[in-house]
């Protein structure tokens, strides 16, 4: 079952005053809207989950590029608002765009949010809220270290020469790399980023395990 | 993925959320439908990271970017790993020697060294020296060729003259046997003449000199050495020729016959060629006259030969006869 939470107003029974109003009623999403959902997003089940899958990672990186602090939850809740409206009876022409319309409007909502507690917690700095994570750099680096050798010579070497240097001498590093590998500059920063993920993901899970 | 300098600051604005909403709006929607922009994206995400852990960017950058990128747990993670990546770089960094440059990156080196003007002069020197080497290739294929048919004639006249060599040495040859025949006949004849000298020479010159005694003996042939009866000549003693008459089958029919006597030991007596075969009521004989100073009481063999139309000789036949005194 999956629980998501709607803007409910509830009231308060105080002594002399009449019966309060009935509290809005919280909308669960069920197993049977969630098949609606996927019905709604692809046209069959396989269809619709591969869309429901691709559609959530946009989210989640659109609701991460927009600094909100819990990207995954949020494209969550943006799929419980498009479930509600889909039980409701609404039709869904482009699942992609309704998905990002009703996802702007619900970071207009955090957004909001968040500048009520900023305005409320003054003596926080400008600079932003102070993240603390556990203090892991150490195992980190180890694990990095670690997962660095579960790559090929060559892709260990293209992955450290990458990011050797600063300024001038990167761009001087990633030129020679160019050359020695004889590929172009686009070619060559894709390869990075895929061992750089790689990387992380190993990382990662190696921290997570420690 | 093909993303311009431009493209690239505008989506590094974009996650500093330095940009108004309807232009995050547009970078939004295009990322959600060109797989290759959101790559992109990506890259200048993990870029900013990196300029960040390495304290590259501006003031207000850094602001932008703990407000952005350090909202998020996930993000969190992302700038705790670009650190310790940065970290293990620097180290590999220290320890590592440049790679060897190939003659083939020397050289791409030199050419995008070079100004416009030297790399069209290059491009134009190359183009020539292949031009060269082509006209070149096509010359010396085209005297080798030449040399080729050359050696070929020179060979073919090499083989006609030896041939024509060969043809003298064989004349020369045949000039010689001929030589060497009319040699043998001159001899026979004077030998013959001698006789008759001789002969003339005995008698008185009053008296008319009495006919020459010859005596005459007919081979026939089919008679072989060991077998049968030989034919025999009894030699009168002031006989001075022998006229053999040789008979020969009709069906031998040769240009010229030539006449070979020995003794039975082998030791040849006398010859004669240019024989011509007479035809006498059906049948064929040839008939020679030797000097009978040449027949001594013994065996003889006399070998007949013919020599075709075509210059071949051939032997006709083999005949035997004795002499007796």
């Amino acid at each position: 079952m999956f629980e998501g939470q709607d803007h409910a107003q509830l009231t308060t029974d105080t002594p002399g005053q009449a019966s309060p109003p009935p509290a809005r009623q919280k909308w669960t999403l069920t197993q049977e809207a969630f098949d609606k959902l996927l019905l709604a997003l692809g046209g069959d089940r396989d269809s619709g989950s591969n869309k429901y899958l691709e559609i959530r990672s946009n989210l989640t990186r659109f609701f991460e590029w927009r600094g909100c602090p819990f990207p995954e939850d949020h494209a969550d809740e943006t799929f419980n608002r498009i479930a509600k409206r889909v039980a409701e009876g609404e039709a869904i022409l482009n699942p992609s765009s309704y998905a990002m319309g009703v996802a702007r409007l619900l970071l207009l909502e955090i957004i909001k949010g968040r500048q009520r507690e900023q305005s409320a917690l003054t003596e926080i700095s400008n600079s932003g809220e102070v993240y603390v994570d556990s203090d892991d750099g150490e195992s980190r680096l180890t694990c990095l270290r670690n997962c660095l050798q579960t790559l090929s010579t060559d892709n260990r070497d293209l992955i450290l020469q990458y990011y050797q240097g600063e300024k001038s001498e990167k761009i001087r590093n990633r030129k020679q790399l160019m050359e020695r590998l004889g590929i172009p500059v686009n070619t060559l920063r894709m390869r990075a980023l895929r061992l750089r993920e790689r990387l992380q993901g190993c990382v990662e899970e190696c921290v997570r395990g420690a | 993925m093909a993303t311009e300098p431009n493209s690239e600051r505008l989506i590094a604005r974009y996650l500093l959320g330095d940009l108004p909403e309807e232009q995050q709006v547009e970078i939004e929607d295009r990322a959600f439908q060109d797989k290759d922009y959101l790559a992109s994206i990506t890259a200048v995400e993990n870029d900013l990271i990196d300029e960040y852990v390495r304290h590259e960017l501006s003031e207000t950058e850094r602001r932008r970017f703990e407000d952005r990128f350090l909202a998020s747990a996930e993000r969190r993670k992302r700038v705790e790993f670009a650190r310790a990546l940065a970290t293990v770089a620097s180290e590999t960094a220290a320890v590592e020697k440049p790679a060897a440059i190939s003659w083939r990156d020397s050289l791409k080196a030199f050419i995008r060294g070079l100004n416009p003007a030297g790399q069209f002069a290059l491009a134009a020197i190359m183009l020539l020296l292949v031009l060269g080497g082509a006209w070149l290739l096509t010359e010396t294929l085209r005297l080798r060729s030449q040399f080729t048919r050359l050696q070929a004639e020179n060979q073919a006249r090499q083989s006609e003259r030896q041939a024509l060599e060969q043809q003298i040495e064989a004349e020369r040859k045949r000039n010689e046997e001929l030589t060497a025949r009319l040699n043998q006949e001159k001899q026979q004849r004077e030998q013959t003449d001698e006789s008759l000298r001789q002969l003339s020479e005995t008698t008185d010159t009053t008296t008319p000199a009495p006919r020459p005694i010859i005596a005459a003996l007919t081979l026939l042939p089919g008679v072989s050495r060991g077998g049968g009866e030989k034919p025999s000549l009894a030699m009168p003693q002031n006989a001075r020729l022998v006229r053999l008459q040789i008979g020969i089958d009709p069906e031998d029919q040769y240009k010229s016959f030539a006449a070979e006597l020995r003794t039975v030991a082998g030791r040849q007596i006398w010859t004669r060629g240019h024989l011509t075969a007479r035809t006498h009521k059906g049948a064929r004989s040839i008939t020679l006259t030797v000097p009978a100073i040449a027949l001594k009481p013994g065996e003889y063999e006399l070998k007949l030969s013919g020599q075709t139309e075509g210059g071949a000789t051939e032997d006709v036949g083999f005949y035997y006869f004795s002499v007796k005194k």
